[in-house]
């Protein structure tokens, strides 16, 4: 129970850690106060509550498929509003910007972490909910979520302040980077989900790794978490993760392209008298 | 970064929470596996017992316990057995450790051949409760790491907060430091690491000091040197009109040439004498009405000669600040406003207060200014001559550099902003107001 509870709780936090210290340190580059970030937090938590509680409803919607098609479109949709986001915001972080690109970028962002949290933390309700059920499961349940969101807060701790070390210049590309990962992760698993709810055919196992590095394995989550590692991944899951990642990059060359050109100070056109 | 404390705490405190968790986890594992190898010793040591002890003895004693079932074989035949195991053999007759399903339960197993009977052993534990009872006791030992985390974070917090005090001091003494006081900062009890930055600070006060000296050594060599030759120069000029025809245009020139270079030099000495900072430590009160009352009524003439209208409005407001910088400011205000504005039209200075601000404005019925122009026009030498209608006497573009200077040594914010007239420009400063300063002056 103890292994379990880090294994799944590491997951879900991870994840989420993952896309919220990036974004946060896009909002520190555009000298934006982070409090979009408690806004976004309690919204997931409170979006997690409410689908973890109707968890046995929503599995009822579409011929009993309702929860894997649900988180697929979750998943989706942050893949969407990631896209948004890359186009976006992605290539003017040091430029000058209205309050009207200030107010989107802080929609995006929120929209981003409440979605992502709502679908993990709803597992994470699901899963310690069930657990705590059994008094014999109390203890090993608490301390391995304890230690399994530590390990993925520390880790999401450690990604924000090591962005933000680098240089101004190469924390854009470092960014984009993580979220092109997240962005094939985030269409892989929808793909996945909707291959379990027979939404899309099944489609050869491309390999096969899980002798070398189990998914189960911790090594296995975090990477699962950050770049989305899957020990079989069928032939539709590796094409749609290509497709996440360059869908992500190519719109941040959207908007890299269209980031206007560096102010020159402009010379007096009068004549000093 | 913008706190050091914080990006210390955070990044420490992850490290050693990830680092501490990791070891926790890696401790779990290698900790089950020792207590496997512990119970299946002690399922050894049962087989062992079930082998020495009458078989009959055995099942009275054994048979109670739901976790643990045995079989005794003798030659393929069933001796003895608890009553949870079932009638085949539980394992096949090899010795050493396996796995077996009954009973509903998985089972960790043993075969043992006693030589001495010629008997099969075979004893079986149910690995749930197995694992239940390693998992207990294992995070039992984990639970101090993770309830040691907040205390861990807070000893943390109180180390940084320890080891980042003499820079807050440093911080708190440079802070409080007055805008005149340019000695050296004392360094006695400076840590080794900060004893090179006051080194650095006080060589670098050391040279603004020597700066600030030549700076006012030179404003008032300067204003010396160069007013005694003007006005000797004007002295001429006045005799030379009288030799001269009256209207000669290369006498106009030359006077408005004088002129202009003696507006210039002094709007230069104004300038630089109203830099140092020193001058925020001489504020008095200053009622702005009144002042602008007073500079008014001594500049009404240049106003009448171009038949502007000039209107004063508001009430007594009173504001900490330097009234001869003040005045200047007002000057230079009113003498942009006259210059821009065309033959007859109006001039309005407004001074009006709220709870914590005063407002200080003068609007003029000129051409106004282009928004795109609004910061441009306070930079040096700058002279916005996009109104073709307006003709400039006077000026050398620094008027309204001076008047941001004063304003920002005031700590007063200047906005333009169209004016009230259909057209022209409107220049708004807001002052901090001295709290409860309008009842002395109303």
């Amino acid at each position: 129970m103890f292994l379990n509870s880090v294994v799944l709780i590491l997951q879900e936090i991870l994840e989420a850690a993952l896309l919220i210290s990036v974004l946060l340190v896009f909002t520190r580059l555009r000298s934006i106060r982070p409090f979009w970030a408690i806004a976004a937090i309690a919204s997931g938590a409170i979006g997690a509550y409410f689908f973890a509680h109707h968890m046995a409803s929503i599995s009822e919607w579409f011929d009993y498929v309702g929860q894997e098609v649900m988180n697929a479109f979750i998943q989706l949709a942050i893949l969407f509003i990631l896209a948004i986001f890359s186009a976006k915001y992605l290539g003017n972080t040091h430029s000058p910007h209205s309050s009207q690109m200030n107010r989107g970028f802080i929609v995006c962002t929120l929209l981003l972490v409440a979605l992502s949290l709502t679908r993990e933390g709803s597992e994470v309700f699901i899963y310690v909910g069930g657990a705590l059920g059994d008094p014999s499961h109390v203890q090993p349940t608490l301390m391995g979520s304890v230690i399994g969101a530590g390990i993925g807060i520390s880790v999401g701790v450690l990604i924000y302040y090591g962005l933000l070390g680098l240089p101004t210049k190469r924390i854009s590309t470092s960014g984009l980077l993580l979220l092109s990962l997240i962005g094939g992760n985030m269409a892989s698993q929808a793909t996945l989900l909707l291959t379990q709810a027979d939404w899309l055919p099944y489609s050869r196992i491309l390999w096969d790794t899980s002798s070398w590095l189990p998914e189960n394995s911790i090594l296995g989550r975090l990477l699962y978490a950050i770049i989305g590692y899957e020990a079989t991944p069928s032939l539709f899951q590796v094409f749609s993760y290509a497709t996440g990642i360059l869908l992500i990059f190519l719109c941040a060359q959207f908007s890299f392209r269209k980031q206007p050109p560096m102010l020159i100070k402009q010379t007096s056109t009068t004549t000093p008298q | 970064m913008k706190s050091i404390r914080i990006f210390l705490i955070a990044s420490i405190l992850a490290t050693l929470t990830l680092f501490n968790f990791i070891a926790a986890l890696q401790g779990y594992k290698s900790s089950l596996h020792e207590a496997e190898k512990l119970f299946d010793r002690q399922l050894l040591q049962t087989a062992k017992l079930i082998a020495n002890l009458h078989v009959d003895k055995t099942t009275n004693n054994l048979n109670q316990l739901s976790e643990l079932a045995y079989q005794v074989w003798h030659n393929d035949q069933l001796l003895a057995a608890s009553n949870n195991a079932q009638v085949e053999t539980i394992t096949e007759h090899h010795p050493g450790f396996g796995y077996a399903n009954f009973d509903g339960y998985r089972w960790r197993t043993l075969a043992y051949f006693d030589p001495s009977n010629n008997n099969w052993i075979i004893a079986a534990e149910r690995t749930d409760l197995r694992y239940i009872l390693a998992e207990d006791v294992i995070t039992k030992a984990v639970v101090p790491i993770v309830l040691g985390i907040p205390f861990v974070g807070l000893l943390i917090w109180l180390i940084i907060s320890r080891g980042l005090k003499p820079l807050k001091d440093l911080s708190v003494r440079l802070k409080n430091k007055q805008v005149n006081d340019l000695t050296p900062i004392e360094t006695p009890e400076l840590k080794d690491e900060l004893k090179q930055v006051t080194q650095s600070i006080n060589v670098l006060i050391r040279r603004l000091g020597s700066a600030l000296e030549r700076e006012k050594r030179f404003t008032s060599d300067a204003a010396h040197e160069l007013r005694t030759p003007i006005s000797a120069l004007k002295v001429q000029l006045h005799n030379l009109k009288g030799d001269l025809p009256a209207g000669n245009e290369s006498f106009i020139q030359l006077q408005s040439g004088v002129e202009r270079m003696q507006h210039l030099i002094e709007q230069l000495l104004s300038l630089y004498r109203s830099t140092p900072d020193e001058f925020s430590s001489h504020f008095t009160p200053v009622n702005l009405y009144q002042l602008a009352q007073d500079i008014i009524a001594e500049q009404h003439l240049v106003f009448e000669a171009k038949d502007q209208t000039l209107a004063l409005e508001g009430s007594n407001n009173v504001i900490d600040g330097d009234p001869l910088t003040l005045s200047t400011l007002l000057q230079n205000l009113l003498s942009n406003a006259n210059k821009y504005t065309p033959n007859g039209g109006s001039i309005l200075v407004s001074v009006s207060g709220s709870k914590d601000q005063v407002c200080l404005k003068v609007e003029d019925s000129g051409p106004g200014i282009v928004s795109s122009d609004y910061n441009k026009v306070f930079e040096r030498f700058q002279r916005l001559n996009n109104k073709p209608e307006v003709t400039v006497t006077q000026g050398c573009g620094l008027g309204l550099t001076i008047v941001k200077h004063i304003a920002n040594l005031h700590h007063a914010d200047i906005s333009i902003a169209p004016s009230s007239f259909p057209s022209g420009a409107a220049f708004t400063l807001q002052f901090n107001k001295i709290p409860g300063q309008d009842a002395k002056h109303s």
